[in-house]
């Protein structure tokens, strides 16, 4: 009796040792995961003048770049909608959804497309091939540029503080304070999304 | 009846009512064991069912691969609930499967709040799971569970401050700020559960008294 309820105590210690281990393995994991970021944009200082994408010349203009099926860009869109929230005078807002060469229509009708063109004064486009995101050097959707009225770069970098994770974050809090006349500590900050994908030369005619 | 016999009745009710009171909190116990091994085995496919609607893909392009919240929900979900459900079915009303089950009750939390996107209402799951520990009755688990949610807190505001508070430099006090309501709930469930603890105690006294007397009656009429 008493060493069959060693035995037992025995296993139950072993049981409690691997679970400890899997569950500080298992955490280890989701953290890396979450606060991977993604390729940093390289936006050219400049507005290109390639871009189809109009800029505004009264404000800045801030465009976010997204893949359209990316569940991750689901919290860069849900704090986009914050951002534009806590500004008095909101810059114009693009959210170019990037579109893979031969996709369907059906790319076009995700609930992140609906999600951003219900934020008021943000204009959602298609993005045929990543040639918008190609131009301003963007490889990860949710990453978000700001440019001031003539045409400059101000900020690049994401506005959530880990993949898929809604809540305050620097980037956030340095757009909103470029876009309210103070300084911002730094114009860039990580990115976390999936890739936007399609080689440039994909695309080309 | 002599004065050491009463005494000697007394002694031998209060034991007896004792004795009630511990097998009513330990049947109660032993419930809750049963309750959370359906609660944790329901968040647990809940929470792979979340993954596979909400973000059952990660994209590259046009290349989709499954998304490592549908990995983490299905494994790291089922290594949380495994050794509190092993505890329930081995060791059902002990004090350690109590503890293993509000340890791994906060950690379902955590992965719920995550693999929701840090969403402000999941983390109301953390205020359920605290009153649901509650009906253990035992002011000791609430203790763990709640050690459970500041360890959390204060690892990832070491490592990675910003997934807390959103910004990587928070004030000393941001903690306080949110271990205040935890602790103000927290405060309320001790009452409760002392103040049930103490009502049960009176009514093992009361039924244990009923039962002496009602036996005392049957004597005296045998």
């Amino acid at each position: 009796m008493n060493r069959s309820l060693s035995w037992s105590g025995i296993g139950l210690w072993a049981a409690a040792g691997v679970w400890i281990l899997a569950l500080a393995g298992g955490f280890t994991a989701l953290l890396a995961y979450k606060s991977t970021p993604g390729v940093a944009a390289a936006a050219p200082t400049r507005w290109p003048q390639a871009s189809q994408i109009e800029p505004a010349r009264d404000r800045a203009t801030l465009v976010m770049f997204a893949h359209p099926r990316c569940s991750c860009t689901r919290a860069s869109i849900h704090e986009l909608g914050q951002l534009l929230a806590r500004v008095t005078h909101p810059p114009r807002v693009i959210v170019a959804f990037t579109l893979p060469g031969g996709v369907g229509k059906d790319w076009r009708e995700t609930d992140l497309w609906r999600s951003a063109e219900a934020i008021p004064g943000v204009r959602a486009v298609a993005d045929r091939g990543s040639r918008e995101a190609n131009l301003f050097g963007s490889r990860t959707s949710g990453t978000t540029l700001l440019y001031d009225a003539a045409g400059r770069l101000e900020f690049s970098g994401g506005i959530t503080s880990l993949r898929d994770h809604e809540g305050d974050s620097l980037g956030q809090e340095r757009l909103v304070a470029l876009l309210t006349g103070h300084e911002a500590d730094k114009p860039t900050s990580p990115v976390f999304g999936c890739e936007l994908g399609d080689d440039p030369k994909e695309e080309r005619p | 009846m002599s004065e050491i016999q009463e005494d000697r009745a007394t002694d031998a009710i209060l034991a007896r009512a004792n004795a009630r009171f511990d097998k009513w909190l330990h049947e109660r116990r032993v419930a809750t064991d049963r309750l959370f091994a359906w609660v944790l085995v329901g968040q647990w496919l809940f929470g792979i069912g979340l993954a596979l609607f909400v973000s059952p893909y990660t994209w590259s392009g046009k290349v989709q691969s499954i998304h490592a919240h549908v990995w983490l929900a299905s494994f790291l979900g089922a290594a949380i609930i495994s050794l509190p459900l092993l505890l329930i079915w081995m060791r059902p009303g002990t004090a350690v499967t109590r503890h293993v089950v509000g340890l791994g009750q906060m950690l379902a939390s955590a992965l719920l709040i995550h693999l929701t996107g840090g969403r402000i209402e999941t983390h109301f799951h953390v205020f359920v799971s605290l009153a649901l520990i509650a009906f253990y009755l035992d002011w000791r688990v609430l203790v763990t569970a709640t050690l459970t949610v500041v360890a959390d807190h204060l690892v990832l505001g070491l490592v990675l401050p910003e997934s807390v508070y959103g910004i990587a430099n928070p004030e000393w006090w941001r903690f306080l700020e949110h271990a205040s309501w935890v602790t103000f709930l927290i405060a309320v469930l001790f009452y409760s559960c002392a103040t049930t603890i103490k009502t049960w105690l009176g009514f093992s006294q009361e039924v244990v008294l009923l039962e002496a007397l009602a036996e005392r009656q049957l004597d005296a009429k045998s």
